[in-house]
């Protein structure tokens, strides 16, 4: 699933957003996990991940980061956010250190991750690029909509849902962080970055 | 699947914001899902979206539209494909299965995204576009699961006039054949009515590159600004 990967939105914004994501491959190194999600847990809270989760349970913006931890399995599989770049050299540097032995994605703007993975001494390996949209763009949001329902990349925040929000921000009836929070919830994976959706309310 | 009780619905039109892909309207003073529009993503039925508790999950009872929820909602465990997920682990795990190897391409496209949605009989002409430049289906993915003939992209009648958030077309093609590929997504694109999401996966030297790149400007693609960086920390590690 490319969930992460087509993220859009102006570039300068996109550079407060990176995704990290925890993999075990079936039928290869996926026995033991828990423990291992643990570490990944550990190294992200270190290094302050604004927000992550759990597919099989939720985020901890939406559960709290101790309710998410207390229903970590050997099935679960982890993901969230940074919204800098010494976060990711860090994080990297941390799972190196442990060898943890599962994969390590980072999802972001190549100039930014390629750069983290040199100085956190990881060496990349396969990467997923993104070309874009294809196809009926004229049945697509606005841009601006689009830079928020894409950070859940399952789409599950309605566009329609956006411009309610943005509009209350507009009339100053809710903070912009209030309201990139509220759009958060709808997301169970924890890869919505609710501090960039805030400054993106903020703009617009 | 999602449902509306009119008795309990009080009008209010809340609801209608929260659809994905906009497909609550109102028939009087009541608000109805449009079923055959609707992909049973289920994000109606969360989250207290009706103060009024008119919206809820119904069973589902037919293949198409188990096909439908599982492949929109992703909280859904239980696979209607009979292989799991909605997707695959593509590149993310490709550290350690290998799944694509140096001298091959990835290709994954995202049919229905960014939000749009898609159409079962799409996703079939796209894959049959693929298929003649020698697309090599990926074993384990929902879409491929549902192909009458990986020979042609061909897909099984029952599921054609299904709806979707999305599915992706997933395959590998070496990775000369890459202009042919894109001289093929051009040529389709026009045909569908969708949008899709393309991502290339390929192996990459120490320093992030992939040789393929250096097709880009030849074919008219920029180049990708964006991209998810498997770091090559999963253990036993694949190198071929």
């Amino acid at each position: 699933m490319t969930h992460t990967l087509h993220r859009s939105g102006p570039i300068e914004s996109l550079r407060g957003d990176y995704v990290w994501l925890m993999y075990q491959a079936k039928g290869i190194n996926d026995t033991n996990i828990k423990p291992k999600a643990e570490e990944f847990i550990a190294a992200a809270e270190a290094v302050g991940s604004e927000n992550w989760g759990d597919v099989k349970s939720g985020s901890i913006l939406e559960l709290g980061a101790e309710n998410v931890k207390a229903r970590i399995s050997d099935k679960s599989r982890l993901r969230g956010i940074f919204t800098s770049r010494p976060q990711v050299v860090e994080f990297l540097r941390r799972i190196k250190a442990r060898n943890v032995g599962l994969s390590v994605i980072i999802s972001g703007l190549l100039d930014e991750v390629l750069p983290a993975c040199v100085q956190a001494g990881v060496t990349p390996h396969t990467i997923n690029y993104s070309f874009g949209v294809w196809g009926k763009k004229d049945l697509l949001p606005s841009e601006e909509t689009l830079a928020l329902t894409t950070m859940c990349g399952h789409h599950q925040i309605a566009p329609a849902l956006v411009e309610f929000y943005r509009q209350r921000v507009r009339e100053g009836r809710m903070k912009p962080e209030s309201a990139a929070r509220k759009l958060a919830a709808f997301c169970p994976c924890g890869i919505f970055n609710h501090v960039r959706a805030a400054r993106l309310l903020r703009e617009t | 699947m999602a449902l509306i009780n009119p008795d309990l619905c009080n009008g209010c039109k809340v609801c209608l914001m929260y659809c994905p892909l906009g497909v609550i309207r109102m028939e009087g003073d009541k608000a109805v899902i449009d079923q055959e529009q609707c992909v049973e993503c289920f994000v109606c039925t969360r989250k207290a979206v009706c103060a009024k508790k008119a919206i809820f999950p119904g069973a589902i009872t037919t293949k198409g539209r188990e096909l439908r929820h599982f492949l929109s909602d992703p909280t859904e465990t239980k696979s209607a494909t009979g292989v799991p997920g909605r997707g695959t682990e593509e590149s993310k795990t490709n550290d350690v299965t290998g799944r694509t190897k140096k001298g091959q391409l990835g290709i994954c496209i995202d049919m229905g995204r960014p939000g749009v949605g898609v159409w079962m009989r799409d996703a079939e002409k796209v894959a049959m576009a693929l298929a003649r430049v020698g697309l090599n289906f990926e074993e384990c993915s929902p879409l491929t699961a549902v192909l009458k003939d990986r020979r042609t992209g061909e897909i099984i009648d029952e599921v054609r006039n299904e709806r979707l958030l999305s599915i992706i077309v997933e395959g590998t093609v070496p990775e000369n054949d890459f202009p042919k590929v894109i001289a093929a997504l051009r040529a389709v694109e026009g045909e569908i009515d969708t949008v899709f999401s393309l991502g290339v996966i390929s192996r990459v030297d120490a320093a992030g590159n992939a040789p393929f790149l250096s097709q880009l400007a030849a074919i008219g693609l920029a180049p990708p600004l964006r991209g998810k960086v498997n770091v090559g920390l999963g253990r036993p590690l694949v190198d071929d």
